[in-house]
């Protein structure tokens, strides 16, 4: 009878019934069966909704949002392109760096692909870059700021795993910058070999340009600093970016009128509201599972199977992909940490460590063929045939996965900053 | 236009400004908040349990209006490719439990309710705790009546977006 339930709620989650439906239905069907009654699932909802990190969420979400409707992204990248355009491949890296910061800063990876994309394709086809070049670097810059803070998917893990916050901003920083580093590096080569012609440096450029920006210059400051000094609390640190945002792009720039605020309040809200529903419907069935060692039990199979360490990490690796292909990274992050971090502990794999593993996986898988998110947005907005998209796709995707293979073995480059 | 609808339509629009009311003062006292704290060493008492609730009412407001959009997060691998007729007939399946279900969080959120104005604990300015916990099922009543509504919603009103086109939007 239960088993049948279960299965049709399985039949219902991958039919479109919303992710916080089914984790309701599964909690309300397992405290029926306890004899336990229903008020339980709502008290812990509610103890969820009343946390500081999740004042945090929703005051980086609304930061996001802002930034995402003025002009900052263009004079982030004109910013960038004053100081390193004259570098061979200048464009691309600027490609790279703005839209990572972009993604850290709003934490949805399609805007980036949107808002970011649509100024830099056509800058980088200007520019004489070759055209599945650049289509390939817009689609897979994307997803590039995941592990940087303030990233919403950083957070959520960070609330799903019970770990700290600040330690998996940490944690992130060094996978992260490798990250920029060696796709910095594909793209100068990509742009020597294609003889794209350099821009010259002026200075005059630079000054103009960091005058323009000189209001969101110290917004990394602001996030980052309250952050790493430990001078704030994460949502201090919200609180500070959303209230230094809202003047910096309402009333200096007046990029956003009055008027169209609560248009963004709404859309920003609608987010926040979707994932912390999700959240408080899954904390009731994540506490059963935990409650029903169905983690342990899933390990003593997994361990008869697989011996070491490094086996499990490579099919761990896989699964996530694939899971990251399918999923939209917050329901993955919801769905998988809880049953995978009690194995992958007993594996003898630091939680830190494999939140970063987590977080990168689900990153590349959103941009996986054939289904990854990342491509249809893509192909929505530049249209362009899903197969080009894919075919573009592939030398950044190989990329990727080499960097996936360091960050999962190399757990100093995780654990580096918080020892 | 239907009726129903009509009604929708209406509590769409207070929904907005209310959340557009709250969450200017959560913004304005959590920022209060830290001025008074790191540049004058002193704080409000009840400053942070307000922002808190805050939080609580404008995530659940969210939530509803979520619903009304069609944006809550979903993973609808097998609508994919499905014949726009099969897909019709299984969304509405799908947004009649989802209505189901909200209908039975908000009794859950009722009996959460009474047990608390039971208990009688209170939270900032003397306000009984269960005060700030009626959005809860306020707002799972509204999801009740949004997803009823959209399983219900007759043939010639239903909008045909793809999954993909509407995340992208």
């Amino acid at each position: 009878m239960i088993f049948f339930a279960i299965l049709v709620l399985v039949f219902l989650m991958f039919s479109g019934a919303p992710l916080f439906t089914i984790f309701s239905g599964l909690t309300l069907l397992l405290l029926f069966t306890g004899q336990i009654d229903s008020s339980a699932m709502i008290i812990e909802m509610y103890r969820l909704a009343t946390t500081p990190i999740l004042v945090a969420i929703l005051l980086f979400t609304f930061a996001g949002y802002l930034l995402s409707e003025s002009k900052a992204p263009r004079r982030l990248i004109g910013l960038t392109d004053a100081v390193l355009g004259w570098l061979p491949g200048g464009l691309s890296i600027i490609a790279l760096l703005t839209c990572a910061g972009f993604t850290a800063l709003t934490g949805a990876t399609g805007l980036t692909i949107i808002a970011m994309g649509g100024i830099l394709l056509p800058a980088l086809l200007r520019g004489r870059y070759p055209e599945a070049f650049s289509l390939g670097l817009v689609t897979n810059s994307g997803t590039l700021g995941l592990l940087f803070p303030p990233s919403l998917p950083i957070i959520v893990y960070a609330v799903v795993s019970k770990l700290s916050i600040n330690q998996l901003f940490l944690a992130g920083l060094l996978p992260g910058l490798l990250m920029v580093l060696l796709l910095s590096l594909f793209s100068v080569q990509r742009a020597v070999a294609a003889q794209v012609p350099r821009t010259r440096f002026h200075r005059n450029r630079v000054s103009r340009a960091v005058r323009d920006a000189l209001w969101e210059l110290p917004l990394p400051l602001v996030v980052l600093g309250g952050v790493y000094s430990g001078f704030f609390a994460v949502s201090e640190a919200a609180a500070i970016t959303a209230v230094y945002v809202l003047i910096v792009e309402v009333v200096i720039y007046r990029d956003i009128p009055w008027t169209q605020l609560p248009q963004i309040m709404r859309k920003s809200m609608i987010l926040v509201g979707g994932i912390l529903i999700i959240l408080g419907s899954a904390l009731g069935f994540t506490n059963y599972l935990i409650d029903a060692e169905v983690p342990m039990k899933m390990f003593d199979l997994i361990k008869a199977h697989i011996g070491s360490p490094f086996l499990f990490l490579l099919l761990l690796n896989v699964f996530l992909l694939i899971v990251g292909c399918l999923m939209d990274i917050f329901s993955a992050l919801i769905v998988v940490v809880p049953l995978i971090t009690p194995v992958a502990q007993a594996y003898g794999i630091d939680p830190v460590h494999l939140g970063i593993i987590f977080l990168t996986n689900l990153q590349i898988g959103a941009s996986t063929p054939p289904v990854g998110m990342n491509l249809f947005i893509s192909s929505l907005r530049f249209e362009q045939p899903m197969v080009k998209i894919v075919r573009v796709s592939i030398p950044f995707i190989l990329l990727l996965l080499v960097i996936l293979a360091i960050v999962t073995y190399v757990p100093w480059l995780s654990l580096a900053l918080i020892r | 236009m239907d009726r129903w609808e009509q009604i929708d339509r209406e509590i769409d629009r207070a929904e907005g400004i209310l959340l557009v009311l709250l969450l200017s003062l959560m913004i304005g006292t959590a920022f209060l908040q830290i001025v008074l704290r790191n540049l004058f060493a002193t704080g409000l008492a009840w400053g942070d349990p307000l922002v808190r609730n805050l939080v609580v009412w404008v995530g659940f407001i969210g939530a509803a209006l979520a619903t009304r959009e069609g944006k809550h997060i979903t993973i609808d691998l097998l609508l994919r490719g499905m014949p726009q007729r099969t897909r019709g007939v299984i969304e509405r399946l799908t947004h009649l439990f989802s209505s189901v279900i909200c209908g039975l969080l908000t009794f859950a959120a009722i009996k959460f309710i009474r047990n608390e104005a039971l208990m009688g604990s209170r939270t900032f300015w003397e306000i009984p705790t269960w005060v700030p916990g009626l959005i809860l099922p306020a707002t799972f009543a509204l999801m009740t009546f949004r997803f009823g509504l959209r399983a219900f919603k007759p043939l010639s009103l239903q909008t045909h977006r793809t999954s993909e086109q509407s995340k992208a939007l």
